[in-house]
Order: structure tokens, then sequence, then C-alpha cells
């Protein structure tokens, strides 16, 4: 709650202030009872016009037009004051407002310093029915007194009141027009008062006889009475249901709030597991590195003669085992590549790199093991390849890493072709080769970790393609294959294709959600 | 006269099949297993060569390589060092240059495990070059 309520008078400070419902719903029936007034006012003229000119009803209209001439005026200031209706309109009453409301002093409830807005359009409201009152009861006098049917109009002016107005102000309004109506046709009758005839409308005599007159006065208190009766019950039922759709409004933001904060901190706590897990790993790939180095180191020095002869049998075994520690070199050297990408390393690795230069230096590499297999190996990389920002080693990693699977699958005097393409805003690498291909239940996979394809001989540790993927991602790219290569006219080997953004808007070593390859 | 080689390490199984290696190629071996001892033998020894391992307990061979900078171990400056580490060369300089906002500066670099042809052939190659 006390967040409410702070919140709340920050919006006042900004000056843009969101209203309630039932703020909003206050603010435009002032405006609609403003309008209002503007046709009675026409209402009124129009009407004595028609009892002049067609009913031919003979009464002096002059009192009428001035009377009309004065609502104009206040109901012109009115409009005003309600058209600066805010939440902080400064929080002084109007002058024009406040010289009026020495005039009415019984009537007014004149709002405190700082008052809300509904207290502010009440305060209003009410300067706005008093007068209509007394306009009302001068109308009346003018028009008639009690021979003047619009007697009953008397309704409307406490109906809006019950609209607007707290209800017991409506029923203190409703009392004082009926007093004042009894008090006006009671002067009228005793003579205290001129009475003005209708002529041609009513009888001379109405206005005299008693019992027609309680008659119709008790049918106005009672229509009077009813009318604030039945709207306060009404309008005070409306503004409950408006304050309970706000406060089920408040209730429910407060929930997304700390919803919003539960899971926040539920995902800092996930991000927390996941760096402790990647370090974790990095220091167990460490440690196991280290004591397989020294196993490595001895077996060598044994195998290389160093210490004393060894039988062949004992040199097999011992080249068997310096083969398997490989491998499992091979796979901690990976671990830590993974632990190292996933925990953001690439951003500090990016610099302004050269293609070009990254992938003749990894064909160098690779040209000796082509050789053996009597492999073609051809590079299509136009010399003016713009330069890109990436991490080269990282990149050198992945394209040695196509390449060495490219000849591992490709039987001897095969072909392989690495292609470079310069589009718009990145460059597409494609290794492409005439190899065995990848099968169609294998290629969905071949880039999760530790996925091996069905020639389990040739298999590494099954982490390659999976850091291949996780490199070019952490660059904002793609990696895809395709099987067989679409450019064999033979239908057979596989296609690899990679895309590297030229600039890097925004490098993430973290993993993304990436949009799937054409043909995975 | 026989070249000296300091080998720096912790690992007592590593220090051993080094010096077995590079003995059988008629180099004198000092071993040290920190950076506290390999400081102290550099000034006691004065060796040929340096090979030091970079993740070491007490003092590292980050922490030797900064304080080889110093002025008071100018002397020393010339003698060549080759890093053995099972820790890649480029993750090695990027953590050095962060730590001191230098450029790892050594002769050569091995990563672990090494084959005992190729250490022989790197640490030949270092004392060649020194001359004499």
């Amino acid at each position: 709650m006390a967040n409410k309520s702070s919140s709340r008078s920050r919006q006042e400070e900004i000056n843009e202030p969101e209203l309630t419902p039932e703020e909003a719903a206050l603010v435009l029936r002032i405006g609609v009872f403003v309008n209002m007034r503007w046709l009675a006012i026409a209402g009124v003229i129009i009407a004595s016009l028609l009892a002049d000119l067609v009913l031919n009803v003979r009464f002096p209209l002059t009192p009428l037009y001035i009377i009309c001439a004065v609502m104009v005026a206040y109901n012109f200031i009115l409009f005003l004051q309600a058209r600066n209706l805010k939440v902080e309109s400064s929080g002084s009453t109007p002058k024009s407002l406040a010289i009026r409301l020495g005039n009415l002093a019984p009537l007014h409830l004149m709002p405190k310093r700082g008052a809300t807005l509904i207290e502010k359009a009440r305060f209003i409201g009410n300067i706005h029915i008093a007068l209509d009152l007394i306009v009302l009861i001068m109308l009346l006098h003018f028009a008639g007194g009690i021979e003047n049917p619009f007697i009953f109009y008397f309704i409307f002016h406490v109906m809006i009141a019950g609209i607007l107005l707290h209800y017991r102000v409506v029923y203190f309004l409703a009392t004082a027009a009926i007093l004042l109506v009894s008090l006006l046709v009671g002067l009228e009758y005793s003579g205290v008062i001129p009475h003005v005839h209708l002529e041609g409308f009513a009888s001379t005599e109405l206005y005299q006889q008693g019992n027609y007159i309680m008659g119709v006065l008790i049918a106005l208190a009672s229509c009077i009475y009813g009318s604030a009766y039945m709207v306060t019950q009404i309008s005070g039922e409306l503004r409950k249901r408006q304050r309970e759709v706000v406060t089920l409004k408040d209730i429910g933001i407060s929930e997304k709030v700390k919803e919003l904060r539960d899971i926040t901190k539920e995902l800092t706590k996930l991000e927390e597991g996941r760096e402790k897990l990647l370090h974790f790993l990095g220091i167990v790939a460490h440690d196991l590195k280290a004591p397989l180095s020294a196993v490595q180191s001895y077996l060598q020095l044994m195998v290389g003669g160093f210490v004393g002869t060894i039988s062949d049998k004992q040199r097999e075994m011992m080249d068997r085992s310096i083969y398997r520690i490989n491998g499992l070199l091979n796979l901690i050297s990976d671990l830590l590549d993974i632990s190292r990408i996933e925990s953001g390393q690439i951003v500090s690795e990016v610099e302004e790199t050269s293609l070009l230069a990254i992938i003749e230096d990894s064909v160098e590499d690779a040209h000796a093991l082509a050789e053996i297999k009597n492999i073609k190996l051809t590079v299509e990389v136009p010399k003016t390849l713009p330069q890109i920002e990436a991490s080269d080693i990282r990149i050198q990693q992945v394209i040695t890493n196509l390449l060495s699977n490219a000849i591992k699958f490709t039987p001897e005097k095969g072909n392989i072709k690495i292609k470079a393409i310069n589009k718009r805003n990145l460059i597409q690498v494609e290794v492409a080769d005439t190899g065995t291909g990848i099968s169609s239940e294998d290629l969905p996979h071949i880039f999760e970790d530790f996925y091996r394809g069905g020639d389990q001989e040739k298999a590494g540790t099954g982490l390659g393609l999976s850091i291949a993927k996780r490199v070019i991602e952490a660059h904002g790219g793609r990696i895809w294959a395709e099987s067989p290569n679409p450019e064999d006219n033979k239908g057979r080997g596989c296609k690899f294709c990679c895309t590297l953004p030229k600039k890097l808007a925004q490098i993430s070593g973290k993993k993304e959600k990436v949009k799937p390859g054409k043909k995975q | 006269m026989a070249k000296k080689v300091l080998v720096v390490d912790d690992d007592p199984d590593m220090r051993n099949a080094i010096t077995i290696i590079l003995e059988s190629q008629d180099y004198k071996i000092i071993t040290a297993q920190d950076g506290v001892e390999a400081l102290a033998s550099l000034r006691a020894e004065q060796p040929d060569l340096m090979i030091l391992d970079l993740l070491m307990p007490n003092m590292d061979g980050f922490a030797v390589l900064k304080t080889l900078q110093d002025g008071r171990w100018s002397k020393y400056r010339e003698t060549p060092i080759l890093i053995l580490s099972s820790v890649r060369e480029d993750a090695s300089r990027r953590r050095y240059e962060l730590e001191t906002a230098l450029e790892l500066n050594v002769d050569d670099y091995i990563e672990k495990p090494v084959s005992p042809d190729i250490l022989i052939q790197r640490v030949n190659n270092l004392l060649k070059d020194k001359g004499d």
C-alpha cells in the first residue's frame, strides 16, 4: 500500500495524471451538466417563445431573458472551470469561484487546500446545483409560479445533484427545493410578492386555490424525494463498483510485480548456478589434464627408449595407451573449450580479423592430411574478402574442424572445396566434400553434444561440431549441414555452411535460441 | 661445458620426466617446484634456460614472469624462457595481458603433454640461438 501512494504522488509530479475511473466519470459528468445547462437555457427561450407565439399565453418575457443571460454567464465560467479540472489543479480555488462563494455561504462546502479531485469536483458541483436552484425558483416565479407545469423540472435538478454530489447534499437540496417552491407559492398565495399570471393558459384564480396548491406541492415533494432516493442509491452503487475496480487493478498489478520479482530472482539463481558449474567444469578438466600429461610423458619416455629397451609387445601396448590418453586429452581440451565459450570468453577475444588469412592457415594445416589420402583440396576465397569482427582462434578452430571432418569422411582421390561468399552483412563459408555423407537420421543431430554418427570408428570426442556451433552462434552466425552435397553431380558427400556477420552489434557468448537451418 | 636448464613444475612426475629427457641430451638439470624456488635457483645457479610451468601453488609462473620485469632482475632478462603448461597459449597470453597489461614475452611456449622429441628439439633451438 505504501508503494501505491508513492507511485500516485510521482504521477502527480510529472503533471500527466491518470484519473481513476471514479474521477474520470465525475469530470465527464460535470462536462455533461454544463452542456445540459446550455440546452436548458435554449429550452427556456424556446418554451417561452412557443407559449407566447403558438399557445398565445401572455406574460412578461423580459425577466426570463434576463435570467437566461445570467445563466449563460455563470455556465460559461463553470465550463472553463470544468475544463481545468485536473488531479493537481494547484490546490487553490479559482478566484471567480471564491467570490461567488461568499453569496452562497449556506450551501457551499469549501474544499480544503490540496483537496482531492473528487472533493474539488463535488465542490464545483455544489456551486452548480445551488446556482441552478436559485435560477429555477426565479424562473418559476416569473413564469407563472404554481400555474406553470414546468414546476416538475425541479426533479431533474435533484437527479443531477444525485449523480454528481454526496447523498447528504442531495437530500439537503431536495428539501431546500421543496421549501423554496412552497415558500414562493405561499408568498404569492398570501400576496406578499406579486403573482405573474400566464394569461390564456391557466385560470386567474389557480394560484389562490389552496387545495390545488397543496396537491401539486405534495406530488412535487414525493417525486423529488423519490428520485433523490433512487438516484443516490444507483450512483452510490456505481461509485462503489468503480472503487472496487481500482482496488482490484492495484491488487493485480502488485501481484504481477511480485511474480516478476520472483522470476528475476529465480533466473539470477539459475545463472549463478550455471556459472558455478562452468567454473567447476573448467577446474575439473584442468585437474584431469595434469596427471594425464605426466602419465603421457612417462609412456613416451618408455616408448622413446629413454629408460631402457622394451619388448615389441610392451611397445604396442604403450602405443595404444598413448593413443587412448590422447583421446582423453582431446576430450578434456574440448570440455575446456565449451566452458570457455559458454562463459562468454569469446567476447574478449573478438577483434578485426581477416577471414581470408584464417582460411588460408586452416587449409595449410589440412593440406598434409589431404595429400596422404590423395584428396584434391580446392579453395575459392575472393582476395577482396573484407575484415570481420571475430575471434580468429575460435573461427580457425571451426574451419579446421570442418576441414578435418571432411578429410576424415572423404575416401581416397575425393574432392573437398572450401568457399567463402561475400554477402551483404555477412560472409558465408562452405566446406563441401564428396565423402560418405550424413544419413538423414544423423543429420538433425550432428551438432548435439557427444553425438557420434553411425561410423563409430572414425568418430572423435563427439564434441567437435557442437563446439563449432557454439562458436558460430556466439558470433551471431548460423551453422548447418546439407547431405548429400548439392554441388556433387553424383549425389555424394555433404556440405557444411556457416555464416558470420561482418559487424558484431551485440556479441553474446551465451547460448541463444537459434532458428533452425534450411535443411535441419 | 654442459648447459644448465632450470625446470620449474609443481608436478614431481613432470619434473622427473623432463629431467630424464633432457639429461639424455647432456644438459645439467636443476629443478624447482614453485615460483619462489625458481627465482632462488635462477639467482644461485644462473641457468642457461628456464622451463617454466604456469599453474603452481605458492607463486605461479605468471608471478615469476612479472617479477622478472622488475629492474632488480634485469640481469636475468637475457635468460631464455620456455613455458611448458597445460593451459593453451592464447588463454595464457590473454590472462597475462589482463593481469599485467603487458605482453607475455617468452621465448617459446609448449602445451602439455609434449613428446620427448619435440621438447628436445625446442630446447636445442633455444640454446643454439643464444650463440656460443
